[in-house]
């Protein structure tokens, strides 16, 4: 086996490193102080806040699930007009951060916050991941299979049924349980809407005391939660083995049904996208306390940070790639797992766990820029990774032997042949973290530099004081800079709408 | 002059022996074809060669100097060798002109165009200079992969499988080409191959291997007609055992007695290998065989034939071939080789 140019392992191991600092720095600090850690846990405050982060996780999960199969059916398997223009729309909460679409509902409707107002608005943000996964799930799933069932005497309902559904039933599962993980990390939808999760509550244990032992306890109980999830993600997860592209494809006549359909299939994507734009609109336009001065300050500085974050993380991305690609060993693919391990980690956990790291250990980075690209890199390094492993990985060992035999060393062979062959996706990795980046809202709140204000920060502080016409104006800057771009540059949905078009 | 000598080459790879004792030497300006079925290690054998791989144990030297041992391995780019992949690995985000010029690395600008243009005029792509690989056919990708591994005038050239992709009309034209630029450029080369036909029609000299180790090295015609053992008989083109023993100098079998081209003792028992197209079918309504297929190729036809001791396949001329159910008498036209039970294994 070969080895790795030395800047590749020195990357990929600080890399895995970081990513290992979070949990292991919380349960560092814990462990120094147990009993107080436990009394904090033990209180009747934290059952409430497991009902009500468990209430949540499990009715926007259904609710996700049951909007999401619903559409993904009617696009890919019924006779509905524009499919594919239904298709994009199922796809257009993407482009809407969740703590956007929350502050859009209660800036209309003035009592709309707790429990019913955070399950409505995760349910409609969430829906997109069921779609996209049943969607394609149904599209490499078998048609004929629905053929034979109905030539054996099956009506549409029970093929539905009886076929389809365990055809579709592991992505359904597995996008079901994606979707609980974002539930339990989500911060900024539920903040907004003063529903007391686990996020809220460290965030607000956080601000409200120095010591922080109250703020850490309750990160380890939603780590652990979101372990349990991910164990039965992990468990659910499919690879699925690609059927080729049937030139007819069984589609269910819906007759007369098929306007009430459409109109089912308006309903969600009106609510998560067209009403919250428009509301944003309204309160952009009629307000006029808002500066444009401050507003272009805030969009350079976000774009900078995200930018720059961006460009570290596409460095980091790339050796990781290169690494576990080119020169594959036991030590390469760890890394790759433990940079995978913090993807799950609520962003809220990460922060505070370096919050602690930063003010004790590097002081001098603490409350600099520095920190705060420190944690994009740890949260969104898997995001740029998933994207940049591909092209990487489909360079052959052949081009690159031909390049070898051609005079190429192993890092003029990276760099000659490697890294152009894959330029495009190094470049679509790096734009999708630095969109990450921009839309990231409670590690900035909790890492940022005093000085530095952000869009998502500017927002949130106006929803603070329920400024809305302060606020809109930076939820759509959000929407289109970092949201619409994202749903362009997403593969899935790109592939699916594309799909959804051959008839 | 010798290019290229393999010594007693060995690799491993955990604990299963891909190459085993593997001698072989390459001449200067020879196009040389490694025969073998699959898994029988031509391409590992290329990889070392090349420089891909380490060997357990032997020695390759290339133009007097050392370049792979057991413990000493000159990296592939510092060897000089051209490779041409089997799915010639095309870079697919430069021209066929960029693919042609990568490893011009120490050529000043109008070198590089010249040599370029040199290529593309030999390989006849001068009006596809420009094109990207995804829009050139298999037989004018292989065309770029060749006229890349030239550029730098290598000492030697590696062709991996290089037609194993194309169909068969298509491969018949593209391997008189690629031998007519080998030979205009002076290259020397080592082509592998399972196709006998390409390496017998090809090469200059053909080197058969099995089982990780080269069992005989010689010209086409050579291995041809006298494969020194009976696996390569039966593996270079259709051939029917026939028992026999020696009875003085001729084989006496079941088709008479026939004469050995290889030597013979007295009293060895063996069989002869015979060529489909080495039978002679003599219609005869008395004869002893009959006819009991016949699969028609328009210039000859394969005639399946019943003799009273065994089936056999004949090649005969396709117009004349006798009918299915028609008598006949076989004859064995020619000497044939002979091979001693006793040899066998």
């Amino acid at each position: 086996m070969q080895k790795p140019p030395i800047a590749i392992f020195a990357l990929g191991v600080f890399a895995a490193l970081s990513a290992l600092l979070p949990l292991g720095y919380l349960l560092i600090r814990l462990s120094a102080g147990i009993e107080k850690a436990l009394v904090e846990l033990l209180r009747a405050r934290t059952l409430e806040l497991l009902a009500n982060t468990l209430l949540l996780t499990v009715s926007v999960t259904l609710t996700a699930l049951v909007i999401g199969f619903a559409q993904a059916w009617l696009t890919t398997r019924t006779n509905l007009f524009g499919t594919a223009f239904f298709a994009v729309l199922g796809t257009l909460p993407l482009a809407i951060p969740s703590y956007v679409l929350a502050l859009a509902y209660t800036s209309v409707f003035p009592g709309f916050n707790g429990f019913f107002a955070s399950w409505i608005t995760l349910s409609l943000a969430t829906a997109p991941y069921v779609f996209l996964a049943v969607s394609a799930a149904l599209i490499r799933s078998n048609a004929n299979q629905e053929e034979v069932a109905r030539s054996l005497g099956l009506s549409s309902f029970q093929v539905l049924r009886k076929v389809t559904w365990p055809q579709v039933r592991p992505a359904a599962m597995a996008s079901g349980l994606l979707v609980a993980l974002y539930v339990l990390s989500e911060f900024g939808a539920v903040s907004i809407l003063r529903f007391d999760t686990f996020t809220r509550a460290i965030y607000n244990a956080y601000r409200g005391s120095f010591d922080r032992t109250a703020a850490a306890s309750l990160a380890v109980v939603l780590v652990v939660l979101t372990l349990i999830v991910l164990y039965f993600e992990k468990r659910y997860r499919t690879n699925y083995t690609r059927i080729e592209k049937q030139s007819r494809q069984l589609r269910i006549n819906l007759g007369g049904w098929r306007w009430p359909a459409a109109a089912v299939l308006m309903l969600p994507a009106v609510g998560s996208s067209i009403l919250p734009i428009a509301a944003l609109l309204g309160w952009s336009l009629s307000g006029d306390d808002w500066d444009p001065a401050e507003i272009l300050q805030a969009l350079g500085a976000s774009l900078g940070i995200a930018i720059s974050a961006g460009l570290v993380i596409g460095i980091f991305a790339v050796a990781v790639a290169l690494w576990n690609v080119r020169f594959a060993s036991k030590l390469s693919s760890g890394v790759e797992l433990t940079i995978w391990s913090s993807h799950a980690l609520p962003a809220i956990v990460v922060a505070l766990s370096l919050v602690f790291f930063g003010a004790n250990l590097t002081p001098a980075i603490y409350q600099t820029v520095w920190l705060l690209i420190f944690a994009y890199l740890i949260l969104f390094l898997p995001n740029a990774l998933s994207v940049i492993t591909t092209p990487i990985a489909q360079v052959s060992t052949s081009q690159e032997q031909v390049a070898r035999s051609l005079g190429l060393g192993k890092l003029g062979a990276i760099f000659k042949l490697v890294l152009p062959m894959s330029k495009a996706g190094i470049w679509a990795g790096i734009a999708l973290a630095s969109l990450a980046v921009l839309k990231e809202l409670p590690a900035t709140l909790l890492l940022r530099p005093n000085s530095v204000d952000t869009l998502a920060t500017k927002l949130w502080a106006a929803t603070e004081t329920l400024s809305y016409s302060q606020a809109a104006p930076y939820a759509l800057l959000l929407i289109i800079i970092a949201g619409v771009p994202a749903l362009v540059l997403n593969a899935q949905a790109r592939k699916l709408i594309s799909e959804v078009n051959v008839k | 002059m010798t290019l290229l000598s393999i010594k007693n080459l060995s690799v491993k790879f955990g604990e299963q022996e891909i190459l085993h004792d593997v001698n072989l030497a390459v001449e200067n300006k020879e196009l040389l074809a490694i025969l073998g079925s699959s898994g029988a290690g031509k391409s590992t054998l290329l990889r070392l060669i090349a420089g891909f791989e380490t060997p357990s144990a032997g020695e390759i030297w290339l133009d007097g100097k050392q370049v792979s041992s057991s413990t000493n391995l000159l990296a592939p780019e510092n060897r000089g060798i051209g490779i041409v992949p089997q799915d010639s690995a095309l870079f697919p985000h430069l021209t066929v002109r960029g693919n042609i010029e990568f490893g011009l690395l120490g050529y000043d600008k109008a070198q590089k165009h010249a040599r370029v243009q040199e290529l593309l005029k030999l390989t006849r792509m001068e009006e596809f200079a420009d094109r990207k690989p995804d829009q050139l056919s298999g037989g004018q990708a292989q065309r770029v992969a060749l006229a890349r591994a030239l550029a730098k005038k290598p000492a030697l050239v590696l062709l991996d499988e290089p037609f194993s992709a194309l169909d068969a009309e298509l491969r018949e034209v593209l391997r008189a080409e690629v031998k007519a630029v080998l030979k205009a450029e002076g290259a020397t080369a080592i082509l592998v191959t399972h196709d006998q036909e390409e390496a017998l029609s090809l090469a200059d000299r053909v080197a058969v291997m099995r089982a990780g180790t080269i069992i005989q090295v010689g010209t086409p015609t050579e291995i041809y007609n006298e494969p020194v053992d009976l696996g390569i008989a039966t593996f270079l083109g259709d051939s029917v055992l026939i028992e026999g023993e020696v009875v003085e100098d001729k084989v006496h079998t079941a088709l008479g007695k026939l004469t050995a081209l290889n030597h013979i003792e007295p009293g060895q028992k063996g069989v002869v290998a015979v060529r489909s197209e080495n039978f002679y079918l003599q219609p005869n309504p008395n004869g002893d065989s009959e006819v009991i297929g016949r699969v028609f190729f328009g210039h000859d036809a394969v005639v399946e034939v019943q003799t009273p001791s065994q089936k056999i396949r004949a090649r005969s001329n396709g117009p004349f071939a006798p009918e299915v159910g028609m008598r006949v008498t076989v004859w064995v036209r020619g000497a044939v080789n002979f091979y001693p039970n006793s040899a066998r294994n």
